[in-house]
């Protein structure tokens, strides 16, 4: 799986990655000495971050953390390189004075502890090579303040019975907008779908396959929907209500993506 | 982002701390949306604290030193202690000698040895639109609202790039859209002296992140120091307006701006809030750093009335050796006057638990940074409680 990645500091690194799914301040959260994980809402407690692909949502805590990370580099005891959903000065500082490459705007909840990663800072991408990649995108359907869930059909490839938004793989380069109003069409029968917003691609993991989930809202004026064989039944819920189903991986994530 | 040629060079072929100079300010432009790097007439570095930048602070500024030469005229923030009078304060040897390295390395780098976080009252006084690269909070408020120069909020790393580049990212507060209000500040109340303190906590509780203006008072250079300083404090504010006083406010909208009003009893409410202790072991006065003239009115004070506790006044060392009398006067009370450091970054928290100062930039730090319990109150009212 390859996704783009936006540039922070340059260079190209392949390493195990370590992955927080919270984020992460380098005082406190990592001895200084022995590059040991300390912070435990990590997960990766009492793991070391040397030669390792370290990946978290973005840096919190004292600025010194800048400093932290660059002596952690220079004595080997550093990651190889840093992998954030959104970068802010005090990582994105101490990789610059550590000279570990680092890039951006990827969805770190899609990483997992293990993965082998390549990290291309110079030409803006992260690559997981043991990932296969399925694209697909989803458009949440809003109209008067409730969203369309369907319930997947036994006939699909993938998540039987499960509730989903309305989706559908991606094939080749087609343009991604287009082909969520292609399955909106086919999916429920709506033509008329205002386009009101993206995000930044949601990664689904299930083991070594990566959903890369291309997030889209449309409000649509009717609630008359006409499902096709790949849905068995539909619901206008709020928003609130989406913890009640049991939906494909990260549909809430999704939601709120294009709906915050 | 857009480099001239001749970044484009130092990025490329510069010496190594140039090359990471450089790095970091093209890594924060990319980040933050910048068209360019905007020259600078002057540069402000924060972290020269051993206290607070600790063992990797050290090592990487000592690193950096091997090369790296600042080439705008630029000051640094206060150290962990008065490098002349360690001793008698008993600070360890281990600490005062960790924080003469530090200063060595910035002296190394080109860095002009002020160890002060007032350099607009040294003579660092950036004009109407000049572009800075200032950390440090409380003169970035200060350089943005009450000299119209701009800056954003540095950190000291980014700071210390944009001395060695001669140059800082263009965007935020550099920007004239950036420096527009976002939230108009309607003060009820006539502040006078202290106040500005409280009124700086208040606003910067409210606005957050937000560029407040605000109205219905008057007030002096040194009395914005104070208000600037606890609202970058308790906000994030990197500026504010003071409608007919700072020179910005005239040219702006607010028309449309939501509006918070601060009355007395707002300010009453904030002294009882940022007031966790009592019977405080010391007073100290500084956070921003003491001008010569409030040293000099310090020391007409505790003339006037011994206090039973003793004085510790922060200052720069031009202010204390401009004021060698003021300074005698302080000392022969039982006071301590400290140079090149300051109240929160200085190591004082194993001599004194709890902590009475009018400062509101030091009643909202002390606690996390020091551990310390606060007093918070006005210097007059101190000094005739404690004497």
């Amino acid at each position: 799986m390859k996704v783009l990645a936006r540039p922070i500091a340059p260079g190209r690194a392949s390493a195990i990655a370590t992955v927080s799914r919270v984020p992460f301040s380098f005082v406190g959260g990592a001895d200084p000495v022995t590059g040991r994980i300390l912070d435990r809402s990590t997960d990766a407690a009492g793991t070391k971050l040397a030669g390792r692909t370290f990946a978290f949502p973005h840096g919190k805590g004292s600025t010194v953390g800048s400093y932290v990370l660059y002596g952690l580099v220079k004595r080997g005891r550093g990651p190889a390189s840093i992998v954030n959903a959104r970068a802010e000065a005090i990582v994105a500082v101490g990789a610059v004075l550590a000279g570990i490459p680092m890039v951006d705007g990827v969805d770190v909840a899609g990483l997992r502890t293990g993965d082998r990663v390549i990290v291309d800072a110079d030409r803006g991408f992260v690559d997981l090579p043991d990932v296969r990649a399925v694209p697909v995108v989803t458009a949440i359907l809003r109209n008067a303040g409730r969203i369309l869930l369907v319930r997947r059909s036994g006939r699909v490839g993938s998540f039987r019975g499960r509730w989903s938004a309305v989706s559908g793989y991606l094939e080749g380069h087609e343009d991604t907008r287009d082909r969520a109003r292609r399955e909106i069409r086919e999916e429920t029968g709506i033509t008329r779908a205002r386009f009101r917003g993206t995000a930044p691609a949601i990664i689904a993991r299930v083991g070594t396959t990566a959903y890369v989930v291309h997030p889209f809202l449309f409000d649509v004026p009717t609630r008359r929907v006409r499902l096709d064989w790949e849905n068995v039944e539909s619901q206008w819920i709020r928003v609130d209500d989406l913890g009640k189903y049991a939906t494909v991986p990260r549909l809430a994530d999704v939601v709120a993506a294009v709906t915050a | 982002m857009d480099l001239s040629r001749a970044q484009a060079a130092l990025l490329e072929r510069g010496t190594p701390a140039q090359r990471k100079a450089m790095r970091i300010l093209v890594a924060l432009g990319e980040m933050n949306g910048a068209r360019d790097l905007v020259p600078v007439t002057s540069a402000h570095v924060s972290g020269a604290s051993y206290k607070l930048i600790g063992d990797p602070g050290l090592e990487f500024l000592e690193d950096f030193a091997r090369d790296a030469r600042v080439v705008v005229p630029t000051t640094v923030n206060p150290l962990g202690t008065d490098l002349r009078q360690w001793r008698a304060l008993g600070i360890p040897r281990s600490f005062a000698e960790k924080q003469r390295r530090i200063a060595r390395a910035y002296e190394r780098m080109g860095v002009r040895p002020t160890y002060s976080c007032v350099p607009y009252e040294l003579g660092v006084r950036p004009g109407l639109g000049d572009h800075v690269a200032w950390s440090e909070s409380n003169a970035v408020c200060f350089a943005n609202s009450v000299l119209g120069a701009r800056t954003n909020r540095e950190g000291g790393p980014s700071a210390l790039a944009a001395a060695i580049v001669g140059a800082t990212p263009n965007y935020g507060l550099h920007t004239s859209g950036g420096r527009r209000p976002t939230v108009v500040v309607r003060v009820t109340t006539r502040p006078r002296g202290f106040d500005y303190s409280l009124l700086g906590l208040v606003a910067g509780e409210r606005v957050g992140d937000g560029l407040p203006y605000f109205r219905g008072f008057r007030a002096s250079e040194a009395d914005l120091k104070w208000l600037g300083a606890a609202l970058a404090s308790s906000g994030s504010c990197g500026m504010f307006h003071l409608a007919g006083v700072t020179p910005e406010a005239a040219g702006v909208r607010t028309r449309g701006l939501p509006t918070i009003r601060v009355t007395r009893a707002d300010l009453r409410d904030a002294q009882r809030s940022y007031t966790n202790g009592k019977d405080p072991d010391v007073i100290a006065l500084g956070s921003p750093q003491l001008s010569s003239d409030e040293l000099r009115a310090i020391a007409r004070l505790v003339d006037r009335k011994e206090p039973r506790i003793p004085v510790w006044v922060f200052t720069s060392r031009a202010a204390r050796e401009a004021n060698p009398g003021a300074v005698r006067s302080i000392e022969s009370r039982g006071g301590v006057v400290l140079a090149d450091t300051c109240l929160e970054v200085t190591l004082l928290e194993h001599r004194f638990g709890t902590v009475a100062t009018p400062s509101g930039k030091g009643a909202y730090y002390l606690p996390s940074l020091c551990r310390q319990k606060v007093v918070l109150d006005d210097i007059e009212a101190l000094l005739e409680r404690y004497a």
